[in-house]
């Protein structure tokens, strides 16, 4: 049967309980109900605080860290159809914690996969985020990602600027990472205005096009393999790939 | 005249394209300045040129006035350029400024010769100190060291990079004479090998160094070059070596002409491959290469040049073989070695388990056994095998089943 549940995690907990003591039998899951589902069962799942807590503890009990954090990590993998095969690799573990290794297990090579999709995503953008230098001196980056990774790149921009304040805005998730002084925030943003960039921002950004362009060597041009790298979707915010304008 | 930011930043990180290491890996991560800035060890790539560099630093030279004249360097003494040079106040705020909006890892710092040697260095080691004393800069700085600079200058540069180097630029003497009359080899070397000993003073660990060699401009074999490298990585002078394609930027009665006037990027490449055999697969150069083979082979990567020349101990048994000889299969690097390894803990593996496992076996078939089976398409000859693995590419439609496949495995 197909299962639809509200798409948080807490909603998914209770999916799992439900699994198990109602017993169902799953097809399918989804995270909204489409249109009319014909010829199909179809099991709504309510969100309910308690189950999910329950099925939470137990999680933490019989797996260890790592696998935990794989639970949670693919979750942030919100663009892919991932809940399946994560039921699969919950219902293994509890089963036996040492078919969670088991990659034959086609759920288990997927999650195994997905997480590292994750994790290359989270790797790019470490190198592909552009802040923006505001007039009071915060820096300020938009991104667009295929993957929910605000979390760990607040945290690695936390380790490497310092003092410095900043806020790293995810514009499709309506969220943003915010460091200010002392305090250190994940808040969601519903809307913005364009803020007030510093007067030197131009400059450095055109200096930053201006040195992009002349270290790239014409004999050996090869724009197939720069997008292979650079996939189009990243670069709606890199500086680099916007025209000169000086 | 005033020459403005843009037009030094646009002469001077044009000069300095050529050199290839762009790495900022390799460093472990330590606060030392308490600033803005942090180094990860794993390196981060934070854009690629049109060529499909990586840029990771912002590698410019000081100046490009120099004393020198070598043969292949565009800015050679002889040649009529535009010289220009940052002050080291101006290079210090580019790169705070360019760190802070995560344009970049650090600065990639290396100069022509102005005035002398040690003035040159001097001039370096000015620009790194405000960045590492006054913004308190804990990011990354690779600077390469001036042939010929004084020991006490190296030593403060020491201190304050986090990685050093020295290009030794062509593979042999006889060719450093021909292309770089005024540098010898052991001039070349010299910063190196002093750079490790003022280190190794210190700390039981020496400061991370790197070089380059050109390739393609003098007559040095692929062996040549591969037996160069590896003496350096086995005395522990170097962490990588890099080697960069001859582009053709002066003219000059010494140097080569190149086919179809494009540096030789293939090669190139197949010499980065091998360099990956001898750091990281357990190969050692003279395997690569016989009597009568001193060149790799371009049409195919060297590891599968080396398991054609080396048949007799093929196939190979992929559930029973060691991590050692796994990695050794063609195709097969050590993430799929290591798959291999955790799967086949459960099960006997076949081939159709392989691709499961998403490894590829477009190569690594031929060169394997699985549940006793060997491939029977193609006769087990090196010229049969080759001829296959050089075929070309079938085009595949796209299919219903593989869309569906795709969003199963979480490839696109």
């Amino acid at each position: 049967m197909t299962l639809v549940y509200d798409g948080t995690y807490e909603g998914f907990l209770t999916l799992v309980y439900e699994v198990y003591y109602t017993k169902l039998h799953v097809k399918k899951i989804q995270r909204e109900k489409t249109e009319v589902l014909l010829f199909e069962e179809v099991f709504e799942v309510q969100t309910d605080t308690s189950k999910a807590q329950k099925v939470l503890s137990a999680l933490k009990q019989k797996f260890s860290a790592k696998n935990f954090a794989t639970i949670t990590n693919v979750f942030l993998c919100d663009s892919k159809e991932f809940e399946k095969p994560l039921l699969d690799f919950i219902i293994l573990g509890f089963k036996d914690k040492r078919n969670l290794n088991n990659i034959n297990f086609p759920a288990i090579l997927y999650m195994r996969n997905l997480e590292k999709e994750l994790f290359r995503v989270v790797y790019r953008m470490y190198g592909f985020v552009r802040f923006k230098e505001i007039e009071d001196g915060t820096l300020y980056a938009k991104i667009e990602t295929k993957y929910n990774v605000l979390y760990f790149l607040g945290k690695h921009f936390l380790n490497r600027l310092g003092d410095s304040d900043f806020i790293i805005h995810d514009i499709q998730r309506e969220f943003a990472f915010v460091k200010y002084k002392n305090e250190i925030d994940i808040r969601h943003v519903s809307s913005f205005d364009e803020p007030e960039y510093s007067k030197d921002e131009e400059k450095f950004r055109n200096l930053w096009k201006t040195f992009f362009k002349s270290v790239a060597i014409e004999k050996r041009k090869n724009k197939k393999l720069q997008q292979q790298f650079v996939p189009l979707m990243y670069r709606t915010y890199m500086s680099e790939f916007e025209e000169l304008n000086s | 005249m005033k020459i403005s930011i843009y037009n030094k930043l646009s002469i001077l990180s044009d000069a300095a394209k050529y050199d290839v290491s762009c790495s900022s890996s390799g460093v472990e991560e330590q606060k030392k300045y308490g600033g803005i800035g942090a180094t990860e060890n794993s390196g981060i790539c934070h854009t690629f040129t049109s060529d499909g560099r990586c840029v990771s630093l912002l590698k410019v030279l000081f100046t490009n006035f120099c004393i020198y004249d070598c043969a292949y360097c565009i800015n050679r003494a002889s040649n009529d350029r535009k010289r220009v040079a940052f002050s080291p106040r101006e290079l210090a705020d580019l790169t705070i400024n360019f760190y802070k909006r995560n344009y970049i890892e650090g600065l990639f710092l290396s100069s022509g010769i102005i005035e002398n040697e040690d003035r040159t260095m001097e001039l370096l080691i000015n620009a790194l100190k405000i960045l590492r004393y006054e913004y308190r800069f804990d990011g990354y700085i690779h600077l390469k060291l001036i042939p010929g600079a004084s020991k006490e200058l190296i030593e403060v540069a020491c201190t304050l990079a986090s990685r050093v180097s020295s290009n030794i630029e062509l593979p042999s003497s006889k060719g450093l004479k021909l292309l770089a009359p005024q540098k010898t080899k052991n001039q070349l070397l010299e910063p190196l090998k002093q750079a490790r000993d003022i280190t190794l003073e210190k700390s039981s660990k020496p400061i991370p160094m790197s070089t380059q060699m050109i390739v393609g401009a003098t007559s040095d074999s692929d062996l040549d070059i591969l037996k160069i490298t590896s003496v350096l990585y086995d005395k522990a002078l170097l962490k990588r070596v890099y080697y960069s394609a001859y582009v053709p930027v002066n003219e000059g009665k010494n140097l080569p002409i190149l086919k179809n006037k494009m540096p030789p990027i293939q090669r190139e490449h197949r010499l980065y491959q091998a360099d990956w055999l001898l750091r990281f697969y357990g190969f050692s150069y003279t395997e690569l290469f016989t009597n009568e083979i001193q060149h790799l082979d371009t049409e195919v990567d060297p590891k599968t040049f080396w398991a054609l020349n080396n048949l007799h101990l093929f196939p190979v048994d992929v559930n029973k073989v060691s991590k050692e000889v796994l990695i050794r299969i063609p195709g097969i690097g050590i993430r799929g070695a290591l798959k291999i390894i955790q799967a086949r803990r459960y099960k006997t593996l076949s081939i159709d388990d392989l691709k499961q496992l998403k490894i590829s076996i477009k190569r690594a078939k031929y060169f394997i056994i699985s549940k006793g089976k060997y491939q029977k398409e193609v006769p087990m000859y090196k010229e049969n095998i080759k001829q296959v693995l050089l075929a070309p590419k079938k085009i595949i439609q796209p299919t219903l089943f593989d869309e569906n496949y795709s969003v199963f495995t979480g490839e696109l």
